[in-house]
């Protein structure tokens, strides 16, 4: 259990980012079914069809809530029972057991409550669930472990978590409504009342996120200088783009209001991408409950100096690696190999998912800005030859996805030369590392997409949902990059090091959802889209160029 | 017809963004304070334990083990009364050499936490 542990705890933050979602499509579809209701009757009178879609979702959502929320406990309750060597019922008693039970149990209610049409008491008692999720949730928040301002803070979480209910768990309810339904009128109802809902929505969400941002990371320098306060910084911004599309879909709403004709597509689309951007911000909250809050990080914090030399180039780039005999984990390797044939006493070895990390010296940074560099090179090129084809200029230039795959072998033998294929530690055993198992899901993701992009654009998949497949796995490469931490045992280069990869997943999921818009808009705007994710793999690369680690 | 064109795609996408998108749990409940510091140098004989978390902890279900020179771990017994985010231990011995404190807790959110920290100890 004890070279599991590591694995256990990201199970875990994957489990808690589950629940999160979930959560937040089950009190936002409570929320839209109780808030809509009257509309939804109205527009659609005869065969309810509008308020069964919905519901058929809810279930859904609450039966996923549920089962997360048991997975979450079970794992937990694994990890104390193989390492502290308590009993199941002492492990149930645990706060965390307590609620999450609690909290399944009321995920199952409420599945139960809409199964069938809603009548007055069905509504009241989903509302009473939905305040009963948000309660418990928080009694297993940041807010119930600080030792002061335990009651603010837990209603500021409630606040936090209400609203991004409301607005990014309400979304999916809303585009069944919209494509549910038909004629101006009934979408501009419809609209309204969601718009309606997002803004009360969006005003809870920045009043429990303010709160929380001010308690947890207290000062600018814990803001810039600790993982926390850097993934505060990064919320913010995929929040101002939510901000964004959701502020251009209150204005398609207006001019419905003037004039029924208007077309939706463009707020349904919008509304896509804002379900998508939701999902990373709900991921980055989960991995943001495994930090330490900044304000009790005190030692290891950067200054801002360390923070923008990490944006300066340095020239020239590193393209000559050095060999891996040089490396800290084959250097210790060779160390246990000699002191076993002298018998002298062993250093310590590098286990793989014990927790314990291996020192970093100048051939390990070498090694790893190598990777970055090249990897930097191909980002690049794909970047700019993607504008060349989209530009007209170099229609030959379509075969840029394949750069991909290239990029996605070289990765799968650099990222973890510890491991198979390079290393000693076999295929299998390297998944008890979450830092390499997350390398492995990276490098399938981009081998993935490339094949994918690459049959698209050279008409082998005609289909238009196969075209879909490359912006949905970028936007999801850079959601995995924005929750992904390197595991160093010095917490300062670790956060140095989360710095300059925050961007590049904030340019990966914007080139997703760019491409994404491309597809599914209409001129112009698809044409627009169409400029924006070539640009941002040329920043992405750019950065990747630029990024050092001393 | 299917009212919404692209679900079964976009659910696709939406459970391996949920399975893929996390991170290791590094730490949430940290020590702030430690008696022995990381890296101390003590003289032999009986140590008392102290580590303050930033956290409130729960007790019964944390624990402290003692890593000799030669890496053998003992399980030390808590004391139960210790403030809510701290853990205290009474270590009646130590000879000579390089030990570690392994402690692992469950901060009362639900996060569960671990570290070491390494002093040595020399003849008095």
């Amino acid at each position: 259990m004890a070279t599991l542990i590591d694995i256990f705890g990201f199970l875990s933050v994957v489990i808690r980012g589950f629940v999160l979602v979930t959560q937040s499509f089950v009190v936002g579809g409570i929320a839209f079914l109780l808030l809509t209701a009257g509309i939804l009757r109205e527009i659609d009178p005869a065969s309810a069809r509008l308020e069964r879609h919905a519901r058929r979702l809810l279930i859904w959502s609450a039966l996923a809530f549920a089962i997360s929320e048991l997975a979450f406990v079970s794992v937990q309750c694994a990890v104390l029972m193989g390492t502290v060597e308590l009993g199941l019922g002492e492990v149930l008693g645990a706060d965390f057991s307590m609620a999450g039970l609690t909290l399944a149990a009321a995920g199952l209610v409420a599945a139960w409550v809409a199964r069938a049409p809603l009548g007055a008491s069905a509504r009241s008692g989903l509302g009473a669930l939905a305040v009963l999720i948000l309660l418990g949730q928080a009694t297993t928040s940041h807010a119930m472990a600080r030792l002061d301002d335990r009651v603010p803070l837990a209603i500021a979480d409630i606040l936090h978590m209400a609203g991004a209910a409301v607005w990014i768990g309400g979304i999916p309810y809303f585009l069944l409504a919209l494509f549910g339904s038909q004629g101006g009128i009934a979408w501009r109802r419809i609209g309204r009342r969601f718009s309606l809902m997002a803004m009360s929505a969006v005003a809870l969400l920045l009043v429990g996120g303010g709160v929380m941002a001010v308690a947890y990371v207290g000062s600018l320098d814990a803001l810039y200088g600790t993982a926390y306060g850097v993934m505060v910084i990064t919320k913010v911004a995929l929040l101002g783009g939510l901000v964004f599309l959701g502020g251009m879909n209150f204005l398609v709403v207006e001019r419905l209001r003037r004039d029924p004709g208007t077309p939706i597509l463009r707020l349904k689309r919008f509304a896509e991408v804002e379900i998508g951007i939701g999902l990373t911000v709900l991921f980055a909250a989960a991995s943001l409950t495994s930090q330490p809050p900044g304000v009790d990080l005190t030692q290891d914090r950067a200054t801002f100096t360390e923070v923008v030399d990490r944006f300066v180039p340095q020239w020239p780039v590193r393209l000559s690696s050095p060999d891996r005999t040089q490396l800290t984990t084959y250097q210790i390797e060779i160390a246990r190999e000699e002191a076993a044939k002298t018998k002298q006493p062993l250093p310590l070895a590098y286990a793989i998912g014990s927790g314990v990390l291996p020192p970093r010296d100048p051939a390990d940074i070498a090694w790893s800005e190598y990777n970055h560099h090249w990897a930097g090179v191909a980002v690049l090129v794909i970047g700019l030859l993607a504008l060349g084809e989209r530009s007209g200029l170099a229609p030959w230039a379509r075969h840029w996805p394949l750069l991909f795959v290239g990029l996605a072998v070289f990765l799968l033998f650099r990222s973890d030369p510890e491991v198979w294929p390079l290393g000693d530690i076999g295929f299998f055993a390297s998944f008890r590392d979450p830092e390499v198992a997350q390398h492995r899901v990276f490098v399938m993701l981009i081998a993935g997409f490339g094949i994918f992009e690459w049959c698209v654009r050279t008409g082998r998949i005609r289909s238009q949902r196969a075209a879909l497949v490359f912006p949905l796995i970028c936007a999801l490469a850079g959601a995995l990059l924005l929750t992904h931490q390197h595991a160093l045992s010095n917490i300062k280069d670790q956060l140095l090091i989360e710095v300059t990869h925050t961007p590049l997943a904030v340019f990966g999921v914007t080139a997703g959802w760019a491409r994404w818009l491309e597809l599914r808009l209409d001129p112009p705007g698809n044409r627009i889209a169409g400029w924006i994710w070539p640009i941002a793999f040329v920043l992405v690369g750019t950065i990747l160029l630029i990024y050092h680690e001393t | 017809m299917n009212p919404f064109p692209s679900c079964r795609i976009a659910a696709s996408a939406a459970l391996a963004w949920v399975v893929l998108a996390s991170s290791p749990a590094l730490a949430h409940a940290i020590v702030v304070e430690a008696v022995p510091e990381v890296g101390a140098t003590l003289h032999a004989g009986a140590l008392d334990v102290r580590l303050r978390f930033n956290s409130r902890i729960d007790h019964k279900r944390s624990r402290l083990a003692l890593l000799d020179p030669v890496g053998k771990e003992t399980p030390v017994a808590l004391d139960a009364n210790a403030p809510a985010d701290v853990i205290t231990a009474h270590i009646p011995s130590l000879g000579p050499g390089d030990y570690r404190l392994r402690w692992q807790v469950l901060a009362l959110d639900g996060h569960i936490t671990r570290g070491d920290i390494p002093f040595s100890v020399t003849a008095p």
